[in-house]
């Protein structure tokens, strides 16, 4: 019983010890086959810039659509466009911080040597 | 006679120098503005094609850069290692002009021009078709050889000049085409000064001897006064003759100067003049000082008999003529009819005349002017219409 309240409370923890991000995006995204820099190095490829990378993915979250999705044609048949996230479940105050965090955490600027 | 031709040939000469040389001032001033105009040109033409040369092996660069840019972007997870080539260096940006990576040596970017010099370098900007890594902007960037400069600037310097030398014989032809008219005009004028000075010497010497000579005691009052009358017309065209003589003979002979008593010689003009004066009442008012100036009689002379001349010739009847010599300067004043504000400047000009009611040729103050020039002593007038005119001679 003891070592089942532990188990249960670390999980508590870890959970309310992750952002916004890693509770919103990371979780969902595990399952699929692509990650989640491929889906950042392709939303770079079609958006470029900081600003329009955002309000491309803001975009896209709420308004799901296999002729927006930046996604493979392979990818789109295989796996389905995804589905839409309701405001009550991720506000958009949350979502954008998630595409915040996404954006800090894959961007290339400081990376390329 | 030839040596009497090229006197006033050469004094037409020099009025037509004048205007050549203002003409082909302008006209050259001109051509070289027109001539520096067509080479900014052909240098624009010349920087644009040798950018033009540029552009193509630039844009190859940028076709290799892509392929790999799209490499690294492909494989970012394994590499981020940017694409280099000895050949250039390069930079991306994206859509927001924000720079993701360079290793331009220039970065002064203009996005907007597809290639360009900055600071002895080429930048060339490519637009991506698709966003490698983020990028929208590469830029592709070489030294600027600039071989070609030295090149276009000596054809410019080559041929500018010889187009201006071309410009300038053509303008010279042109100039004289259009002189011709005038210097017709002059000769003519010159040439019909000449005769006349020439027929007048010995009638003139004629009617002056013998009006000395005449014995007027003799003589009944009447004819006394038309003898005076015409000893008046005599020194009138005596004056006139003298200024002739002046322009068509003596002009350009060597001066003699010597140590002159301008008070002494001030007094016999005026002497000379005084019958003229006194036929219009005029008086003389004289304050003269005992001055030396070392020059030549006769020129100084010639400048006396005109200012007197003339302040008598454009005075009122019964006004008056003043005459002060001091150390450094000689005014002569008169109480005449003035000269207007806007025909002062011109006073002095060859052939000027003013007043149409009053005989001469319009010669006897440029003949001042030329002698004045030669012994730098500066004249200044003041004249007011109907008040009278005042000459100041400074030396």
């Amino acid at each position: 019983m003891v070592k089942k309240v532990v188990i249960f409370i670390i999980i508590l923890s870890n959970l309310y010890s992750q952002d916004i991000y890693q509770k919103s995006c990371v979780e969902c995204h595990k399952s699929l086959p692509a990650s989640l820099q491929r889906m950042f190095m392709n939303y770079l490829l079609v958006y470029s810039g900081e600003e329009n990378v955002k309000v491309g993915l803001f975009h896209y979250i709420r308004y799901p659509h296999k002729d927006t999705s930046v996604m493979s044609k392979l990818f789109i048949e295989t796996i389905g466009v995804k589905r839409p996230i309701p405001r009550h479940k991720l506000s958009d105050k949350d979502l954008k911080e998630a595409i915040d965090i996404y954006w800090e955490k894959y961007k290339v600027f400081d990376k390329i040597r | 006679m030839l040596v009497l031709k090229n006197r006033v040939t050469n004094s037409i000469l020099n009025s037509e120098r004048k205007s050549l040389l203002r003409f082909l001032t302008l006209y050259i001033l001109m051509s070289t503005v027109v001539i520096l105009l067509l080479s900014i040109f052909y240098y624009q033409y010349q920087d644009k094609l040798n950018l033009a040369n540029h552009r193509t092996q630039l844009s190859t660069y940028a076709h290799d850069l892509i392929r790999r840019l799209k490499r690294t972007h492909h494989f970012f997870d394994q590499s981020q290692i940017y694409p280099r080539d000895n050949r250039f260096k390069s930079a991306i940006y994206d859509m927001e002009y924000i720079n993701i990576f360079s290793i331009l040596d220039e970065k002064k970017v203009y996005f907007h021009k597809e290639i360009y010099r900055i600071n002895s370098k080429i930048h060339f900007v490519k637009v991506l078709d698709n966003y490698y890594l983020g990028a929208k902007y590469l830029i592709i960037e070489v030294d600027d050889i600039d071989d070609w400069i030295d090149e276009v600037i000596k054809n410019i310097i080559l041929y500018g000049v010889v187009a201006l030398l071309l410009l300038a014989l053509f303008g010279l032809y042109l100039s004289r085409l259009f002189l011709k008219p005038m210097r017709d005009y002059l000769m003519l004028l010159d040439t019909f000064i000449k005769d006349t000075t020439h027929e007048l010497n010995t009638p003139l010497s004629a009617i002056l001897a013998n009006i000395e000579m005449m014995d007027r005691e003799v003589m009944v009052e009447k004819n006394i006064k038309k003898l005076h009358r015409i000893n008046i017309a005599a020194k009138t065209v005596s004056t006139i003759y003298n200024d002739l003589t002046y322009l068509v003979l003596k002009r350009e002979n060597a001066s003699y100067n010597i140590d002159i008593n301008m008070q002494d010689i001030i007094y016999d003009r005026v002497e000379y003049f005084d019958i003229l004066a006194s036929s219009k009442k005029i008086e003389f008012r004289i304050d003269l000082e005992p001055i030396i100036l070392y020059i030549d009689k006769e020129k100084i002379t010639r400048v006396i008999d005109n200012l007197i001349s003339n302040a008598i010739k454009y005075n009122k009847r019964g006004g008056f003529i003043d005459i002060i010599l001091r150390d450094k300067y000689l005014v002569i004043s008169d109480s005449g009819i003035g000269i207007e504000e806007s025909k002062i400047p011109y006073i002095f000009d060859r052939y000027m005349r003013f007043n149409q009611s009053e005989g001469g040729f319009g010669i006897g103050l440029s003949i001042v002017k030329d002698i004045l020039n030669e012994y730098h002593i500066s004249i200044d007038v003041e004249s007011q219409i109907n008040i009278g005119t005042k000459m100041v001679l400074r030396w």
